[in-house]
């Protein structure tokens, strides 16, 4: 069996700060895989241990215990990042580069040799609309521009895995989506990208699956519509609805509202929603819908992270 | 390697673009273009006849002077010089390499390469110390040239001086970057390089300085402290004393040669050690 992309297992850093030497855990026993493929999205509030992860997965910061693996090379190792891309947040190119040469560059310092790196830098820079810029210094460029630098600068040893820290920073909303196709292509080739960001939507529109960090452990983990299923609360759109229904379908136990010609009622489990149901037939009415409803991504991570932000959802000392 | 080769290209390139190789060589060029100019020789039988000196006649007595012995006098000379400006802006125009490499949002870019740290920081060690050969060769090198053209007189010993010059730069840039590692400040490291230089220069005098001190361990840190430092004001003595020859060498008895390089060349290698023990602990 071939080693996953990314593997982690009881990741922890504990760092030092001030002058009395005071520990504080950035992470907690993390574990984590992304397999080929797949967009995976880490979420989590400053602090909640994101940004340390991904430098540890880069070899940038050592964990203070635990495991970590890139295609089954420990990343203490540099050989670990011959096939990883890295979009670091707040990333400075040296200005006196032109796009071109920032890429001639980084691409051979990735292991590229001349050959390969001519045919793929033009390309490349076409892909991420920089074609016109290609020699343009990178001092002139604006944010978003060198944003799409650094993406390019990722992709152009062609790695099998992206570790992107917010990826859409500074772009507009078209840039945005070109960016968001770009990835999902790449995803589809088989890459496996690791995609930390604060941009709920752009996660909840690109990620396979999800991690919510919070002080350094996982909080919640699944893909987009395993978290954000509530399996309490479902939508019935039913005709007629009169006040007699309403009344009947309470006797059940359930809470039930009318929202805009539809019915929300929540059941405890699936006897009481099919006890609903039949009240709903015995009353002579038809059922034309009935769905889960899904909260968004946003309302999971408030509420995953909400009830610990009063007590710290960042960094905790260790107990 | 190709990694290495590229990191050295982009210190080179660097370079340019801040005007630091340019103003580097520019300067360089004035010097040379400057004395190319300046300075005819009449020469007649193997002895300096008469001099001109940006055109106007010099005096230079009744008795002929042999051309040999005032080319050398000249190359010894402008070693000395060029032991002192040479290695300041060699250590001027490199000292910057670590501190911009650690700063945030750039040693992401460069660590999440398959490079190794140390190999990384070596590359930019070799690339500055490649920066400053280079500067190194086209000032003596032009300034050979120019002399053999105008004076017909072949001294190869002048070239020792670039290496004695580029041995000490190699010393104290090696200091430069462990500082850097440590503060991550460019300004820090060329202060505490140029305080090195002069520090060490001061304790030449180690046997006075033990000598005037009332107590004991005093003076043996002192003692220790000379063995320590690099030899920076022997290594400038050495410097002319290689380009003059043997007359000079003569006149530096005193000084084990040996144990100016060796002990000065044990501090270059030890700092840098540690530079790349550091810089390959640290977290970012």
């Amino acid at each position: 069996m071939s080693a996953l992309p990314i593997e982690a297992r009881g990741l922890r850093k504990a760092y030092r700060s001030g002058l009395k030497g005071r520990t504080v855990l950035a992470l907690d026993g993390l574990d984590l895989d992304v397999r080929p493929g797949e967009m995976f999205g880490l979420l989590g509030p400053n602090g909640a241990g994101k940004t340390t992860t991904v430098k540890i997965l880069l070899g940038l910061t050592r964990a203070t215990s635990g495991e970590a693996r890139l295609f089954g090379i420990p990343v203490g190792n540099p050989e670990s990042r011959r096939r990883v891309g890295y979009l670091p947040e707040g990333h400075r190119f040296p200005g006196y580069l032109t796009a071109r040469e920032t890429l001639a560059i980084f691409g051979r310092m990735s292991g590229v040799d001349g050959p390969a790196l001519r045919s793929r830098i033009e390309p490349l820079l076409d892909r991420v609309g920089l074609a016109s810029w290609r020699d343009v210094r990178v001092k002139k460029f604006s944010k978003g521009m060198t944003q799409r630098l650094g993406l390019a600068a990722a992709l152009v040893h062609d790695p099998q895995v992206l570790l992107l820290d917010e990826p859409t920073d500074g772009v507009d909303p078209v840039g945005r989506r070109e960016i968001r196709d770009l990835l999902r292509e790449e995803a589809d080739r088989g890459r496996a990208i690791l995609v930390n960001s604060h941009l709920l939507s752009e996660i909840e529109r690109t990620c396979d699956r999800v991690a919510v960090l919070r002080a350094g452990r996982i909080a919640a983990q699944g893909t987009i519509a395993e978290l954000t299923a509530q399996t309490t609360r479902y939508r019935m759109a039913v005709s007629p609805i009169d006040d007699a229904l309403l009344a009947s379908l309470r006797e059940t136990g359930s809470e039930v509202t009318r929202v805009n010609g539809h019915l929300e009622l929540s059941a405890r489990d699936l006897v009481q929603l099919n006890a609903a149901v039949d009240r709903v037939r015995a009353r002579g009415a038809l059922l034309e819908e009935l769905s889960p409803l899904r909260a968004s991504l946003e309302d999971v991570f408030v509420d995953l992270i909400a009830p610990a932000s009063v007590a710290g959802a960042g960094p905790k000392e260790p107990s | 390697m190709r990694a290495l080769a590229a990191s050295v290209e982009e210190v080179f390139r660097e370079a340019a673009a801040r005007w630091t190789l340019v103003a580097y060589f520019t300067l360089s060029t004035i010097f040379i273009l400057l004395f190319a100019t300046a300075v005819n020789l009449d020469i007649v039988n193997g002895a300096l006849a008469g001099a001109k000196l940006f055109g106007q006649s010099v005096e230079i007595g009744r008795s002929s002077v042999d051309i040999d012995r005032l080319v050398l006098g000249f190359e010894s000379g402008f070693s000395g010089f060029l032991y002192l400006v040479g290695t300041f802006l060699a250590l001027f125009a490199t000292a910057h390499l670590v501190p911009r490499l650690q700063e945030k949002g750039t040693i992401d870019l460069y660590l999440s390469r398959p490079v190794g740290r140390v190999p990384l920081l070596l590359s930019r060690y070799t690339a500055g110390l490649l920066l400053a050969a280079a500067n190194l060769l086209y000032l003596i090198g032009s300034l050979w040239l120019i002399i053999v053209w105008k004076t017909h007189v072949v001294h190869g010993r002048f070239f020792l001086a670039g290496l004695s010059i580029l041995f000490t730069i190699a010393t104290l840039l090696a200091f430069a970057f462990l500082v850097g590692v440590v503060t991550s400040s460019t300004g820090v490291s060329l202060m505490a390089t140029y305080a090195i230089f002069f520090f060490s220069a001061i304790l030449a005098a180690h046997s006075r300085i033990s000598a005037a001190l009332s107590k004991d361990w005093a003076a043996k840190l002192v003692e220790a402290l000379y063995w320590i430092f690099p030899k920076t004001a022997q290594l400038g003595r050495a410097t002319v004393a290689h380009v003059a020859g043997d007359q000079a060498f003569r006149g530096i008895g005193d000084m084990n040669l040996l144990a100016v390089y060796g002990s000065t060349a044990i501090f270059g290698i030890a700092t840098l050690m540690l530079a790349c023990w550091l810089f390959s602990r640290k977290d970012f």
